[in-house]
């Protein structure tokens, strides 16, 4: 009996639109009734537990042309939504320009969760581990809503996305990762102290979760940067996700750190404002006061490395 | 000696079930089907504590291919199980005591069939209080869940006078330690086949580990005959303790005999979360005092244990935990006192290592803290308290006496893995990730093996030799991926002399095996042992004599060897076990049954059969996270020969790692009575990555002249002294000690040293 | 709608490849092929355990890649190959399962189709794996039973072998 009750009671059909103009359309003319799927393994996930029922219309979003790849646009490099966080994961492009997100994709389930799963699942669903990664570097989405693509910054798109229900105006189509510009090209404003010229990225993406490996994540936490060889920050950011916690970029502390030194005060003001900032969802088995000293703890301490890389000296 | 695979030789053997195993070939029990079978599924409490007003299957009756909705008024005999004391319902009568509680169970053509039929039962509850903290329910305010009151059993032990004892103590440490609800997690959920005959008997294949025990229940509650039920019990996907209460047995049972059909039950993960056991959570407080020397002078212990709503092992459980909290030490005087606390939680009961795991967890703890206070060595400290060889046991009874403890305190003492721990810098802030600590840890046990003073514990089993000259050895155990059938043909061999293709080995079949009691509490392979050893003079004389005359040559000039009777001198084959079974004679077979050896004390529980034990742990703890990580461990073990390399070491590697889930990150969490993890996407046991240090198991197989009880078991003791050993090793790691299982991160957790105090 | 969407209707035959033979099963598009390999085919080396990908007794090899067959829906499986653990196999015992065998990589064995499926994929992509690769090829499956120690020294021994045979 490898029957499970779900599906011998409920069954739904499968739609496999072409377009994503043919998705949309579905899912308007079916509306609560239809759920989009990619891979499905959330969504199984759910309908395993109870916590929602098989809807009666699936959209397959996976045979869409053209949503299934990475490939270098104009702009940075463009990730399929309908690509499989394995192929991501195994993707010497994406890790090599954007390493924090292979890393991130790396933590994600296992390998045989992430053939089936996909980039654009992991995204949607809001509280994807790879969407700290994603926003630290600067990442955008593009999505469709019925008539003509929107190119929005992720962050943005979260925030509408948990401000208001709109799964079924918005339908995602790719992620889109902006190049970082080399160091070398970056101008330099004080001549006067060359010092500055030398320049350094530093950036990490931690997981923690309840073990090591395949877990639902506690904190999710991205941080990216420039730092002067005088520790100066001159680029910054700062996500945090976990759990149920829609991921975030803390962009008040990163103009308030912008510019300043990294010293001993400096890592105190990051350590106590991420943990004013960040706001986590807790639950039974981790509780948000937990989450935030965790998002605190891994923040400042790669500054601390970054700078202390840097000099030594802290 | 290190137990490996090189160290082995050739007594590192493919283990006989492994083929079917890998290849996929093997059919366990829930994999069965059946022609025109149906499917069974349980109605379960929808609240942790309620009455019930009324049941009313009118509406799911009617619904089409349903075949049986069973309540309580259709149960033909004794409406309650459980092995010690069967005060659980099979079907609710009047009353729920916790969310996994059966209230009716369906049989019909489909799945879907069934569990629409189970929605459309309507139950009339009213809801009453929620007794979920057993010292509460301890008050006499508390609702009472049985008519006895909220109490299964109690246990008291003590010598001298504590309070005089404690004030000759130059040191006291009190602490109270809690321990997690811990689920077996066997991969393979509860099911089986229950398949009534034409000739009225009624044969259930579901896994067990005493099929005798499941028919005796069943034939209680089915008022059936116990000859007219057949119990097919083997192979088993994991157990360790939680599949030898009867679990889905009585509803196939009761279905099957209804409806005349064939019935399937597999219980889905939540299914099997809900309903089935977990281990006791307890709080164990102590009070233990040194005098200026470091002698044991007190040891005061209050056990509390939760063990859900109906009895199953609970006492038996709380009696092993009283004799476990006492364990190796010797103290002048001592005050134990437990209690185990029905409450409407979820059910608790058997579970590998049976109490010892959080006797131990409190008692080691104790050791730890008592030696820093008194500024001594820890392992010194151990030795300095220590039982004597020819000491009583932890309940002052006889026991069987070996050199245990002093053999497995000594490899400790020079193991290379604790040798490191004096090197090991505490709170040591250099290097690219000063937040990671790490610290190493060791703990000791002495565990008991059967079930102790006061409870049947029968032994035995059969050899024959077989028409088609296979030499049959038949024994009323179980195999749930211990190892026991690769155990068993390996002593065959080894003593016997016959090769792997001459045996065939029957178990887990109550048609066809012996009574050979349960298959828990470590006891099996040092039976089986046993057995052979009482069955070898008159079984191999028996064959030697009939080939003797088969032969006709003296019997002094006949061996046994592989594939049959070999000459002492010539080492070629004279006659085959074919052709022995072929001779005219009376059939070969000798059967032996006795009990497993007891100590000659009245103190119900006290074991006589020891195993000596104690790991070292190496763990490192990320302070950024509080998160904790075993990266090495080293295990010595004294349990007398080593009866088979490959699962011995299995044994213990597989041991430890659930007591890594139990240190580090298992808890059935429960609110209100219910579970809040229902599947293995957050009830998280420990994966590969979890478990990726070396671990090594060293074996001592030495035993006093004369022992003659032979192995000890191996099976539990694995899973008993890692969690004290992970607990020293975070105290050096980052100076904090760990009372609470699992360790919680957020105790752990510290700002980074960088950012100053504040 | 201009174009109308290709649709998998319910009834809906399932056309795929178990083993190296052709099957065509009548079932509904979203029917897991973890039912479809148990119940249709009695395949039942492919075990049901935690139902949501979480533990992989139930793994079974798509394209040659190690997938959860629980969360395998029918139409994901058009026109696949599909390897259970019953054809892993080309003849005898496959390397992998040979390993096992001698390491003692299994003990209760409900675990062991899906583990030996995860390091076939495994081996096949990356014959000689590092320990981070092999713990991430085999963190989607859980075994309770060994604590991993015997599943280590097969995996190993099983890359040591082609290794050598290559």
């Amino acid at each position: 009996m490898g029957m499970n009750i779900q599906e011998t009671i409920a069954s739904p059909l499968v739609w496999h639109p072409q377009t994503a103009a043919e998705a949309w359309q579905l899912k308007q003319t079916y509306d609560i009734e239809a759920v989009y799927t990619s891979g499905g393994t959330l969504l199984r996930t759910q309908w395993e537990s109870g916590i929602s029922a098989m809807p009666q219309h699936l959209i397959d979003l996976s045979a869409i042309r053209g949503l299934n790849e990475l490939r270098v646009g104009e702009a940075g490099l463009v990730v399929g939504g309908q690509t499989s966080l394995q192929s991501c994961r195994s993707n010497a492009l994406l890790s090599r320009h954007f390493p924090m997100v292979t890393e991130a994709i790396r933590t994600i389930a296992a390998p045989s969760v992430r053939q089936l799963a996909t980039i654009g699942g992991n995204v949607a669903s809001s509280i994807g581990d790879s969407i700290a990664a994603l926003l630290g570097y600067d990442a955008e989405v593009i999505w469709f809503d019925g008539t003509r693509e929107h190119r929005a910054l992720l962050s943005e798109w979260l925030h509408e996305a948990s401000a208001a229900k709109r799964g079924n105006e918005r339908l995602l189509l790719s992620v889109l990762l902006p190049f970082e510009e080399s160091l070398g090209e970056t101008p330099v404003s004080n001549g006067a102290e060359d010092l500055t010229s030398q320049m350094k990225r530093f950036g990490a993406y931690h997981k923690v979760g309840r073990r090591e490996a395949f877990t639902p994540s506690v904190v999710t936490a991205c941080i990216n940067g420039v730092l002067t060889c005088s520790n100066v920050i001159k680029q910054i950011r700062i996500a945090l996700g976990g759990g149920q916690t829609v991921p975030v970029r803390l962009e008040g502390l990163e103009k308030e750190i912008s510019g300043a030194d990294v010293d001993g005060q400096l890592l105190r003001h990051v350590y106590d404002r991420t943990i004013e900032l960040f706001e986590p969802r807790e639950d039974l088995f981790a509780s948000a006061a937990y989450r935030k000293s965790t998002a605190a703890n891994l923040i400042v301490s790669e500054l601390w490395k970054a700078a202390k890389d840097n000099t030594k000296q802290l | 000696m290190l137990l490996n695979r090189a160290s082995s030789g050739e007594r590192w053997r493919v283990r006989p079930d492994g083929p079917g195993k890998v290849t996929g070939g093997l059919a366990y029990l829930t994999d069965m089907t059946t022609d025109h079978m149906l499917y069974g599924l349980v109605l379960r409490s929808e609240h942790p504590h309620a009455h019930i007003l009324s049941i009313n299957t009118d509406k799911a009756k009617k619904l089409p291919g349903v075949h049986a909705i069973l309540t309580y008024l259709d149960i033909p005999g004794l409406n309650a199980y459980g092995i010690a004391h069967p005060d659980q319902p099979v079907l609710c009568e009047d009353r729920a005591r916790y969310v996994g509680d059966a209230l009716a169970t369906v049989a019909a053509d489909t799945l879907a069939a069934a569990q629409q039929a189970l929605e459309l039962i309507e139950v009339d509850y009213e809801v009453l209080e929620v007794v979920d903290d057993p010292e509460c329910a301890l008050l006499p305010s508390s609702p009472q869940l049985h008519p006895g009151g909220n109490e299964l059993h109690r246990t008291v032990f003590s010598r001298g006078d504590v309070d005089q004892g404690f004030r000759d103590c130059a040191y006291i440490v009190e602490e109270t330690y809690y321990t997690p609800r811990q689920m077996h997690t066997y991969m393979e959920t509860e099911g089986g086949l229950f398949v009534p005959g034409e000739d009225g008997r009624l044969t259930v294949y579901s896994p067990t580990q005493h099929g005798f025990m499941d028919r005796m229940q069943l034939s209680r509650i089915l008022k059936k005959p116990q000859e007219e039920i057949r119990i097919v019990s083997s192979p088993i996907g994991g157990s360790f303790g939680g599949k030898d209460e009867l679990n889905v047995q009585p509803y196939g049972a009761l279905l099957a005999m209804q409806t005349g059909r064939p019935i399937k039950i597999h219980n889905s993960r939540w299914e099997s979360v809900r309903a089935g056991l977990k281990r006791h959570p307890m709080k164990i407080t102590m009070k233990t005092g040194v005098d200026a020397a470091g002698k044991l002078m007190a040891h005061q212990v209050s056990l509390i244990s939760d063990t859900g709503p109906y009895s199953t092992l609970g006492a038996e459980v709380l009696n092993f935990a009283t004799e476990h909290v006492i364990g190796p030490y010797q103290y002048v005087h001592l005050d134990v006192k437990g209690v185990s606390v029905f409450t409407n939680n979820g059910m608790s009961g058997e579970f590998r290592g049976f109490g010892g795991n959080q006797a131990i967890f409190a008692l080691e703890g104790q050791m730890d803290r008592l030696a820093e206070m008194a500024g001594m060595e820890p392992w010194f400290f151990r030795k300095l308290n220590m039982r004597q060889s020819d000491n009583l046991g932890p309940f002052d009874q006889p026991i069987a006496m070996t050199e245990g403890a002093e053999q497995v305190w000594e490899a400790i003492a020079k193991c290379p893995l604790w040798l490191e721990k004096e090197h090991l810098t505490r709170m040591s802030s250099s290097g690219d990730e000063p937040w990671i600590k790490t610290g190493i840890g060791a703990a000791f046990t002495m565990h008991g093996a059967g079930l102790g003073v006061g409870i049947p514990d029968p032994a035995g089993g059969r050899l024959e030799l077989a028409a088609d000259g296979k030499i049959e050895a038949v024994f009323g155990y179980e195999e749930f991926g211990q190892g026991l059938l690769a155990s068993l043909e390996q002593m065959l061999i080894e003593q016997f002399g016959f090769g792997a293709k001459d045996i065939r080995m029957i178990i887990g079949d109550t048609d066809v095996v012996p009574d050979s009691g349960s298959t828990t509490a470590s006891r099996a392979t040092a039976m089986m042992w046993k057995s052979l050893q009482k069955l070898k003079a008159p079984f191999s004389g028996q064959l030697l004599q009939r080939a003797a005359a088969v032969l006709n040559r003296p019997v002094e000039q006949l061996q046994l060897g592989e594939g049959g009777i070999k000459g002492t001198r010539e080492n070629s084959l004279l006659l085959s076990y074919k052709e022995l079974a072929d001779a005219a004679g009376e059939p070969i077979r000798c059967e032996t049954s006795f009990s497993f050896p007891t100590s000659s004390t009245e103190r119900v529980g006290a074991h006589y059969m020891y195993t000596y034990s104690a790991v070292v742990v190496k763990a490192e703890v990320n302070t950024l996270s509080g998160r904790a990580r075993v990266l090495q461990q080293y295990h010595v073990v004294a349990a007398g020969p080593v009866i088979n390399p490959q699962g011995y070491l299995g044994q213990i590697e597989g041991g430890s790692s659930m007591a890594l889930g139990f240190t580090l990150l298992e808890d059935s969490v429960m609110e209100k009575g219910h579970y809040i993890a229902r599947n293995l996407d957050t009830y998280l046991v420990p994966t590969i990555e979890d478990q990726r240090g070396l671990v090594e198991v060293e074996a001592i197989e030495q035993l006093p002249e004369g022992d003659d009880y032979g192995p000890r078991g191996i099976g539990e003791v694995g899973s008993v002294t890692l969690a004290p050993a992970i607990a020293a090793a975070i105290r050096q790691a980052c100076g904090k000690w760990a009372t609470k299982l699992p360790v919680e991160p957020s105790f752990l957790q510290e700002a980074p040293f960088f950012l100053g105090k504040g | 709608m201009s174009e109308e969407a290709v649709k998998s209707e319910s009834p809906y035959v399932l056309r795929c490849f178990v083993n190296g033979k052709e099957e065509l099963i009548d079932t509904k598009p979203a029917a897991r092929l973890l039912t479809i390999v148990r119940d249709e085919l009695s395949l039942t080396g492919t075990k049901r355990s935690c139902e949501i990908g979480r533990c992989g007794a139930c793994m079974v090899l798509i394209e040659g890649k190690a997938v959860n067959s629980c969360l395998t829906m029918a139409y994901q499986c058009s026109e696949k190959q599909i390897t259970t653990i019953e054809g892993i196999a080309v003849q005898g015992m496959d390397p992998v399962q040979q390993a096992f065998l001698e390491e003692g990589g299994f003990q209760c064995g409900y675990c062991t189709p899906g583990m030996i499926i995860s390091v076939k994929a495994l081996l096949d992509e990356n014959p000689d794996p590092s320990d981070d690769e092999i713990a991430e090829a085999l963190s989607g499956n859980i075994c309770r039973c060994t604590g991993y120690g015997g599943i280590w020294r097969a995996v190993k021994r099983a890359a040591e072998g082609r290794r050598q045979t290559t």
